[in-house]
């Protein structure tokens, strides 16, 4: 008895003694850092939008943490190569690492939501710089985007389409879940304005030579193509246009909104028409603050759509874990997050809506002389 | 009937066949016909291409010093590739080691590594956006040939590789290194025994062709416009279905393979959703692999 007595109390003391030891430990250690995850290709294929998510993240990062704020924060960057597997592992990882209280990526679509079904187990908030995939958001109450949807896109840019008078469309995007709700996204809304669909498919991310799917889109005779490809896939495919002596309008989403589109078409990028989020020429402070930065980081390029959300994203978070101090925990950055309402951000104003979808307004750019142009219609 | 279509699916199917033969026939000469397991040839390519982006971008000299350039690059990156991964396998010369497979085979693996290595690295120093070439170097200037539309690096394209094809066919058939290549490939030891260097064989063979790759890797460069770490992969891996489907050593079988691959494609895109137009190299492979394990063209041989 009275070693069962003792052996309590000696367990009881140890206990609140750990308790208290960890408290404290806890305590002090959030007052310094804060850890956030970032899983982002690195590598492989897609590694350029990574490379420059994480350069994007770093000049937000470096802001917070010279702004004198009571904490500072650590962002783990960890490389997924834009792979749903690779995505998943860093997924667990991440929820593992107890000091994390939110997550940035990852990069696609897929893997993106593949790497969701963990941070929804684990009630870890999850922000999407690029992700735009419809079903992504609705995986949980924890997946965030800051990017314009297709189901947003899609219907916007068909009614521009329309407004030009263009009822026989072509539309084509790369064979991913992302390029699937291009497709669905314009087509619906296509037929809804009651114009017609002429021509829809599919082709791999990567392809070299368009040319065969160019002279069967032309075959179809289409009074436009509403395009869903990335800048290397759309540089291509705008060039083989040209070479092939085509002249059919060319309207594409904001993810060809690259300044490398017009570097690798050339000429052939000329009056191609697209909507994008974000204007490095645009003269708020702001924007221009972040355009020097990344200037002086990448050798005075300019920064693309996708930096920019990233940039925005990255400070969306680091927002909501501000609110969210002292002590910031997973559920308490969620809601924080959940709760951004004009966030001031380089791609306008952002809130989320209560699907925690962030509502972007668009900009109708054209091509114009080498350059984006913001254009009426 | 005659629907001029089907006539400009076939002109750009004929001139993506041309693409892969280029990269084949130097894949297919280190692979096949030396019989070396060299999974690195795509690397060789990329290396060719940037070489010659460098110095585009130094000094703007005229194309065929943009060519040479790369040819240099080829023949250096050829030799370090055979030092590197190939010769620490050559160097137990007893009887086992040389017919043991494993001792060949390990080079897949050895060849695989310098790849990555090399493909990692050029991302850190060139980074892995595309790079575009200077638009008076592209050789994609439009040519209408009666009712199709060609570019002009489909017929510097078609030159190149006749040209590459019928030199090594000399090569192989009508001098000595031919002999001693054929040799090498055919039996190591036995050709080491009737006294041919084959070590001084392998490495002019692994330059002559890392020569080509690089080649190969300029040209494409120039006809798309776009320079990139990862751009060797897809074109290595279309080469090594045509050298597979060509029966790995006839490297006319493989220059042939690559037209039909090409040709194929650019028909099935017609009939098939273009995403699916890949699917047509993967199916020829298992193919051939099932009703000819010796390939299309190729002489009776223990492997394929």
């Amino acid at each position: 008895m009275t070693f069962r007595l003792l052996t309590l109390t000696t367990l009881t003391a140890a206990g609140i003694a750990t308790g208290i030891a960890t408290g404290i430990a806890g305590s002090a250690f959030a007052a310094d850092t804060v850890k956030l995850g970032y899983q982002l290709p690195l590598t492989g294929d897609t590694a350029q939008y990574g490379q420059d998510f994480r350069k994007a993240a770093e000049i937000a990062l470096t802001e917070f943490n010279a702004a004198g704020k009571p904490f500072k924060v650590e962002i783990v960057f960890e490389d997924s190569r834009s792979d749903a597997k690779e995505g998943t592992n860093i997924a667990r990882k991440f929820v593992d690492d107890k000091e994390i209280v939110g997550v940035l990526g990852d990069f696609t679509s897929g893997v993106s939501m593949a790497a969701a079904q963990v941070y929804k187990d684990a009630g870890m908030p999850q922000l999407s710089q690029t992700a735009s995939h419809p079903d992504y958001t609705k995986v949980s109450k924890y997946q965030f985007r800051n990017i314009a949807t297709q189901a947003q896109e899609g219907p916007y840019n068909a009614k521009w389409m329309a407004t030009k008078g263009f009822k026989n469309v072509a539309v084509i995007a790369e064979q991913t879940d992302w390029g699937q709700s291009v497709v669905s996204g314009f087509s619906d809304a296509v037929k809804a304005n009651g114009g017609t669909v002429a021509f829809s498919e599919f082709f791999n991310r990567g392809l070299k030579d368009y040319r065969s799917l160019i002279s069967k889109i032309e075959r179809a005779k289409p009074d436009a193509i509403y395009t869903g490809f990335f800048y290397e896939d759309g540089a291509q495919f705008l060039k083989q246009l040209q070479q092939l002596g085509i002249k059919t309008p060319v309207y594409s989403t904001s993810a060809a909104y690259s300044p490398k589109l017009i570097e690798l078409a050339g000429g052939a990028a000329e009056g191609v028409h697209l909507t994008s989020n974000f204007l490095p020429t645009d003269p708020s402070p702001n924007v221009q603050h972040f355009v020097d930065e990344w200037k002086k980081r990448s050798e005075g390029a300019v920064p693309g759509q996708f930096p920019a959300q990233a940039y925005d994203a990255v400070r969306i978070m680091l927002a909501a874990v501000e609110k969210a101090s002292p002590n910031p925990t997973r559920e308490k950055v969620r809601d924080a997050l959940a709760q951004t309402k004009d966030f001031p951000g380089v791609t306008g104003k952002t809130s989320f809506s209560a699907d925690r979808e962030a509502e972007k307004e668009l900009v109708k750019v054209e091509v114009k002389g080498g350059a984006f142009i913001p254009v009426a219609d | 009937m005659f629907d001029p279509y089907y006539l400009q699916q076939l002109a750009i199917g004929l001139s993506l066949g041309m693409t892969y033969a280029l990269m084949a026939i130097g894949f297919t000469l280190i692979f096949g016909v030396l019989n070396v397991v060299n999974f690195a040839h795509g690397e060789v390519y990329t290396l060719g291409a940037f070489a010659g982006l460098v110095l585009i971008s130094a000094t703007a000299p005229p194309i065929v010093a943009v060519i040479l350039g790369a040819l240099a690059i080829g023949a250096l990156a050829g030799f370090s590739l055979e030092r590197l991964a190939f010769k620490p396998f050559r160097r137990f010369t007893d009887e086992a080691s040389l017919k043991s497979r494993a001792m060949r085979e390990s080079t897949l693996l050895s060849s695989l590594a310098v790849s990555i290595v090399v493909r990692e690295a050029l991302e850190i120093v060139f980074g892995s956006q595309m790079r575009s070439v200077p638009f008076e170097y592209l050789i994609n200037t439009p040519v209408r040939v009666g009712p199709v539309i060609l570019v002009t690096g489909d017929f510097i394209i078609f030159g190149v590789a006749a040209a590459m094809l019928i030199g090594l066919q000399f090569l192989l058939t009508r001098t000595r290194v031919g002999l001693a290549i054929r040799a090498v490939s055919n039996n190591p030891l036995g050709a080491k025994y009737v006294g041919i260097d084959t070590d001084r064989t392998i490495i002019t063979t692994f330059v002559v062709g890392s020569m080509m790759g690089a080649a190969a890797g300029i040209l494409m460069g120039l006809y798309y416009g776009a320079v990139f770490p990862a751009m060797g992969f897809t074109p290595g891996i279309k080469a090594f279905v045509a050298m597979v489907m060509g029966g790995l050593s006839s490297i006319p079988g493989a220059v042939i393979c690559a037209l039909i691959l090409g040709i194929s494609e650019s028909m099935a895109t017609t009939f098939v959703s273009s995403g699916w137009s890949d699917m047509v190299a993967y199916g020829f492979l298992i193919l051939t692999l099932i009703f000819f394990p010796n390939g299309l063209f190729g002489a009776r041989r223990e492997r394929v």
